[in-house]
């Protein structure tokens, strides 16, 4: 089999942008779920808005440099190809970086808005006309609901994207089948979840249980979504044609298998998924009391980021082996 | 008045009779030669196939190569448009539009797309386009000495291409992909 074209930078995007797009829908959620007229979750709310541009800024970076000619990228925005999805994505990846920066910026409040003015070296910022300073002055704390939900549609547009990108190659069949778009949203929103759960916890104020409430139900249904789509995935591949069914031997006894049971179905899914259920017992079963355990919940959102690396490190590498030949 | 002759789209494609063909490499050599194809990466191949048990052994040859499908999967997810289809068949890859993504290496069923080392774009057979634009025959065909090969248009009844095709029993490769392969092997 040919050597793979596409390696780790491409990995790392594919991790990247899903975390960012993750981050965005859970902290969306939060903003646009209310309590007496304010956001019920402010604290995860605010997290997800400051966490969100950054992992998918670096994704898009490590993008480029995968490029045979890096300084050439910019002639993606120059040709619109509505049947390549690379082109599509690559116009979601931009949207959905400033829409998330502009979200990040309705979440600052008025003196870090400020502070961060302040860093601009006094040269450039006399040059700023006045407009646009008094639109970097302007509290945008009442459009934050808007632009979460006008973030929705895009940030799962991003999430799905990723595994489109694979998905939409009919000349490799590990990807060539119509689960693997989901399993790459269902993936990327619970790894922006997790990540949310380790940086509450990371956070000086202690976390409120409605908070970890909040995240671990939404964790718990997207794992087994993920489990739901997983699942299906092998069942009917190996019930398919003998393509597909030989591009899953990739992880049904190829090279892949161990990483695939272990790392990813074992250690970075169902493991979390088990924790997770041990610490929400009390809510799903009504009986005894709700307790917050920093240690097993940083574990399972640790865990829960490793199983979304390596969904991605065998999706890439093991289906480009993968062909008709 | 004069007549004047209507010309019918060309459509060029290649026939294959791999039982002719010997494992030379003429046809890679002559490749290399005249499109500069860099050291490590192919524009053609031969893909050798044993079967059978001592003492009753059979060796294949299949010459290898871009199939010119009808609908390249190859062309469709190019993000630029630097893939890009002529309108008499040929697949070919613009090098001043390519940014190397990569992308249609993994989109090819047939793996005929390389990654060039030197220039950093893609890379691909042409059917040497720009002989067959001036009226030659590729290079692969033309070196092949066993006549393995036949270059020809589809839509010209007269072609030698066209008569094997209405003759003879023949095959494509992985049909099953959908992208319409234009190399055709005959049994």
């Amino acid at each position: 089999m040919r050597e793979p074209v596409w390696e780790f930078l491409i990995v790392n995007y594919l991790f990247l942008g899903g975390l960012s797009a993750g981050l965005y829908f859970a902290s969306a959620l939060a903003t646009w779920i209310q309590e007496d007229g304010r956001s019920a979750y402010p604290r995860i709310a605010r997290w997800g808005a400051l966490l969100a541009p950054w992992p998918v800024s670096l994704g898009s970076a490590l993008l480029v440099l995968d490029l045979g000619k890096p300084m050439r990228f910019w002639k993606i925005f120059f040709h619109f190809r509505w049947r390549s999805p690379m082109s599509i994505g690559s116009w979601l990846l931009v949207a959905f970086t400033f829409l998330s920066l502009a979200y990040l910026w309705s979440w600052l409040e008025q003196d870090e808005r400020q502070s961060l003015q302040a860093r601009i070296p006094g040269k450039i910022r006399k040059r700023i006309p006045a407009r646009v300073q008094r639109w970097l002055d302007l509290d945008a704390s009442l459009w934050r609901r808007n632009l979460a939900m006008l973030g929705f549609p895009i940030a799962v547009g991003v999430g799905i994207y990723t595994g489109v990108l694979l998905g939409a190659v009919q000349a490799r069949p590990f990807w060539n089948t119509n689960l693997v778009a989901q399993m790459f949203l269902f993936s990327a929103l619970s790894s922006g979840t997790a990540a949310l759960v380790v940086a509450r916890l990371m956070d000086r104020e202690p976390v409120e249980l409605k908070e970890m409430r909040f995240l671990y139900s939404m964790d718990i249904t997207l794992i087994v979504l993920e489990l739901f789509i997983v699942l299906p995935y092998l069942i009917h591949g190996e019930l398919s044609s003998l393509a597909v069914k030989e591009a899953l031997a990739q992880v049904l006894g190829g090279p892949f298998t161990i990483v695939f049971w272990l790392f990813f179905m074992g250690i970075g899914l169902l493991l979390p998924l088990a924790i997770e259920l041990y610490e929400f017992k009390p809510v799903i079963l009504g009986k005894g009391t709700f307790h917050i355990q920093p240690r097993w919940a940083l574990t399972a959102g640790g865990l829960v980021l490793f199983g979304g690396y390596m969904l991605r490190y065998i999706f890439v590498f093991a289906g480009q082996a993968t062909g008709f030949r | 008045m004069a007549t004047k002759s209507v010309k019918t789209a060309q459509r060029y494609a290649m026939v294959i009779d791999a039982k002719k063909c010997i494992n030379c490499k003429a046809c890679v050599v002559a490749c290399k030669a005249e499109n500069q194809v860099p050291l490590g990466v192919f524009r053609n191949w031969i893909d050798e196939e044993t079967s059978g048990e001592y003492p009753h052994l059979r060796m294949s040859f299949d010459p290898e190569q871009c199939h010119h499908c009808a609908d390249p999967s190859c062309v469709r997810v190019c993000p630029t448009g630097a893939s890009w289809q002529r309108e008499d068949g040929i697949v070919l890859v613009n090098e001043d539009d390519c940014i190397g993504c990569k992308y249609c290496i993994i989109a090819c069923p047939y793996d005929a797309r390389y990654h060039n080392p030197e220039t950093h774009t893609v890379g691909k057979c042409t059917f040497c386009s720009h002989r067959v634009d001036r009226g030659e025959l590729p290079a692969c065909v033309e070196t092949c000495p066993s006549k393995v090969r036949v270059f020809g248009d589809l839509n010209d009844p007269k072609s030698q291409l066209h008569q094997l095709l209405a003759t003879r029993r023949y095959e494509v490769k992985n049909p099953q992909t959908g992208n319409g392969p234009q190399l055709y092997y005959l049994l």
